[in-house]
């Protein structure tokens, strides 16, 4: 039962780096206005108590969340199903049988397109957006993916002829 | 057909649609607060009556203005509807694309022998279409109509199928009716008391009617309330039965005349004694069956079942009471129903319990329990035998209560189905099929991960179950077998 797992691409590190990096620099904007421009802000702690935490976790996030998010990250296209892993330190194994997909999207971000990346999500029914959302592919190789699955749940249907 | 024949519904269905605003305004009551501030804030005396005067207005004309520009049409093959006063929709639904028809005969439309007809496509979005104001017989041949054609649609016509579409069956395959008796049960049971109360107390408790008005009248009118504790209870307890029975009969006139039919695959429930509703659905999009049994009920001997299709996530919860719920089962009609839906033996099952290692995190926090409760207790008390014995007995309830819990906890895979049950004092075990699974899990925490387990959780049309705490690698091997069950499975799941 050994599923051959395909790595998402390495730039996906990097832009996690880049979305850990981009939201560490909003919370920082915020504290930083909270103390330039609060009128009486006396009772705020030494910036130092929000400052070492801040950069503490900017550094756990943007070395080694990223790392082992982008290492475990996978996914996997067998004959039956498509398989996902997710996660860094939360681990999450999704399978999505091919017959229940409902429909194939490609979404690229901004800060994907900087990177060339793209995510390939696979809808299901009923499940209230909880979906199968493989990141850090190269938009090419997305798109190429859905045009198979594509074709492949097509036919799928047409043979499903039988009924309970 | 190409000929469309737009029709306006009576004018008599002004009453639904006036119905139908105030549900909206229900619905979206949070938007009249600053509204419903500047009634509280403001002086002037007027200013409540034309708020509400306006507002009673805006209701009737855009009833009437709604009433005038519903037009639907009815085709051989779809229907047509064109509604909306400033921004147009029109909307057309095949019959072959309709999930689900039903009638509802609301108490407004009965002396007039009008129905509501209400229809539920496919399509994620969940789009209901309601007819009102068709006479009842249209409204059923309409009905009759849309199914079989979603019937001929979904099904590739084999012979035995088409001989029993085309012979009238006059005989359904089993008829069950239940009687007021079994309702007053289920309305024992089942009791929204609580639920009333609830409604109740929220606007009760936004006013100061009770601090300004009651309290003072009581006191006023009913001195003897101070001079008898016993007759305050009383009093208490008079006022709760009074809630109770009147929930009783809420549920009895909701289930009035109870009629389940099942006949070729259609499994059918109207009930009701001021509307009558209509709940049904076919056998192939079934999704999920959960059968309860709370503690009242299993002193009653009495089981309920609800039977789930696909639901769209926007409608699921405004949906729930038109779900096919049977409120009161004995023993042997739960077991009759059962085997019915097909749902494996009771006898048969191989229940399997979850490893003890899912004990461990519950009885961690009940451990912290104990010292919190000597703490307070001895706090208040300043008994330190009392609060040790009152921390120790706390622990080993909630400790007890835990291990109940996990003993009672058991799933099961048999004959295609997948069944879950749990429950300490009462019981639930929901029934899924298999193979309409749409997503299969495995999520492993830190901590799980440090233990060597991991959580299943299956993802069907009607909702996630979580299988806690298998070993890692059995499920992993779980999630593998399950997802090619379901990929290999060429049935129709909706």
């Amino acid at each position: 039962m050994a599923i051959n797992w395909i790595p998402v691409e390495p730039n996906y590190k990097s832009y996690l780096q880049l979305v850990v990096l981009i939201d560490m620099a909003i919370l920082a904007i915020i504290a930083a206005s909270l103390y330039l421009f609060l009128p009486n802000n006396g009772w705020l702690p030494a910036p130092l108590w929000f400052g070492v935490p801040w950069a503490a976790i900017t550094v756990f996030f943007g070395l080694f969340w990223s790392l082992r998010r982008y290492q475990f990250t996978a996914y996997a296209r067998t004959e039956e199903a498509m398989f996902l892993r997710r996660g860094a330190l939360w681990r999450l194994t999704r399978a999505v049988p091919l017959n229940r997909i409902q429909h194939v999207e490609v979404r690229q971000g901004f800060l994907e397109r900087l990177f060339g990346l793209a995510h390939l999500t696979l809808y299901t029914a009923g499940s209230g957006g909880a979906d199968l959302s493989i990141p850090g592919l190269a938009l090419a190789n997305a798109e190429a993916m859905k045009a198979e699955l594509i074709t492949t749940i097509a036919n799928e249907q047409t043979d499903e002829s039988d009924h309970d | 057909m190409t000929e469309f024949v737009w029709q306006r519904t009576p004018l008599l269905t002004i009453g639904f649609f006036i119905a139908k605003e105030v549900r909206n305004l229900i619905k979206n009551i949070t938007n009249f607060i600053p509204v419903l501030a500047a009634i509280f804030v403001t002086d002037s005396t007027w200013l409540p009556y034309a708020i509400g005067g306006g507002y009673l207005v805006f209701i009737i004309v855009s009833a009437i203005l709604n009433h005038h520009f519903f037009m639907y049409a009815l085709t051989d093959d779809a229907v047509h509807l064109r509604t909306g006063v400033f921004s147009k929709k029109s909307l057309t639904l095949k019959y072959e694309r309709i999930q689900q028809a039903e009638l509802d005969q609301t108490w407004y439309f009965r002396p007039f022998a009008l129905t509501i007809l209400r229809v539920d496509s496919a399509g994620s979005a969940g789009k209901e279409v309601e007819i009102p104001g068709l006479s009842v017989e249209l409204a059923h041949n309409l009905r009759q109509q849309m199914l079989a054609e979603a019937k001929h649609a979904s099904v590739s016509a084999t012979a035995a199928e088409d001989d029993v579409g085309a012979a009238p069956a006059p005989q359904p395959d089993l008829v069950r009716s239940y009687g007021i008796g079994e309702l007053v049960r289920a309305g024992i049971y089942d009791n929204k008391l609580f639920v009333l109360l609830a409604v109740l107390i929220y606007p009760v408790s936004q006013t100061d009617i009770l601090e300004e008005r009651l309290v003072p009248w009581l006191e006023a009118n009913v001195t003897f309330i101070e001079q008898s504790l016993w007759l305050n209870i009383g009093l208490a307890a008079a006022a709760l039965s009074l809630l109770f029975v009147l929930a009783i009969a809420v549920t009895v006139i909701s289930f009035y005349n109870l009629t389940l039919t099942i006949d070729n695959q259609r499994y059918q429930t109207r009930q009701g004694l001021l509307s009558i509703r209509t709940v049904s659905f076919r056998y192939h999009k079934l999704q999920r069956v959960r059968i309860r049994q709370n503690l009242r009920a299993r002193l009653l001997g009495r089981f309920s079942m609800r039977v789930s299709q696909l639901q769209p996530s926007a409608s699921a919860q405004q949906q729930q009471s038109a779900a096919f719920n049977l409120p009161v089962l004995t023993q042997s009609g739960m077991s009759e129903l059962c085997r019915w839906l097909r749902l494996p033996n009771a006898n048969q099952l191989n229940w399997q319990k979850i490893s003890p290692v899912a004990l461990l995190q519950p009885s961690f926090w009940i451990a912290l329990t104990a010292p919190i409760t000597a703490t307070i207790s001895y706090l208040n008390v300043e008994n330190l035998g009392l609060a040790l014995t009152l921390g120790a007995s706390v622990w080993l309830a909630l400790q007890l209560y835990a291990v109940a819990r996990w003993q009672r906890y058991g799933f099961t895979q048999a004959e295609g189905w997948l069944g879950v049950r749990s429950g300490v004092f009462g019981s639930k075990q929901n029934w899924y099929p298999m193979y309409k699974a749409q997503q299969i899990d495995v999520y492993q925490s830190p901590w799980l991960r440090l233990l060597g387990y991991a959580d299943v959780i299956v993802y069907t049309a009607a909702g996630a179950e979580v299988i806690k705490y298998q070993p890692a690698a059995l499920a992993t091997q779980l999630q593998h077998e399950w997802t090619a069950t379901v990929a290999q499975n060429r049935k129709r799941w909706m």
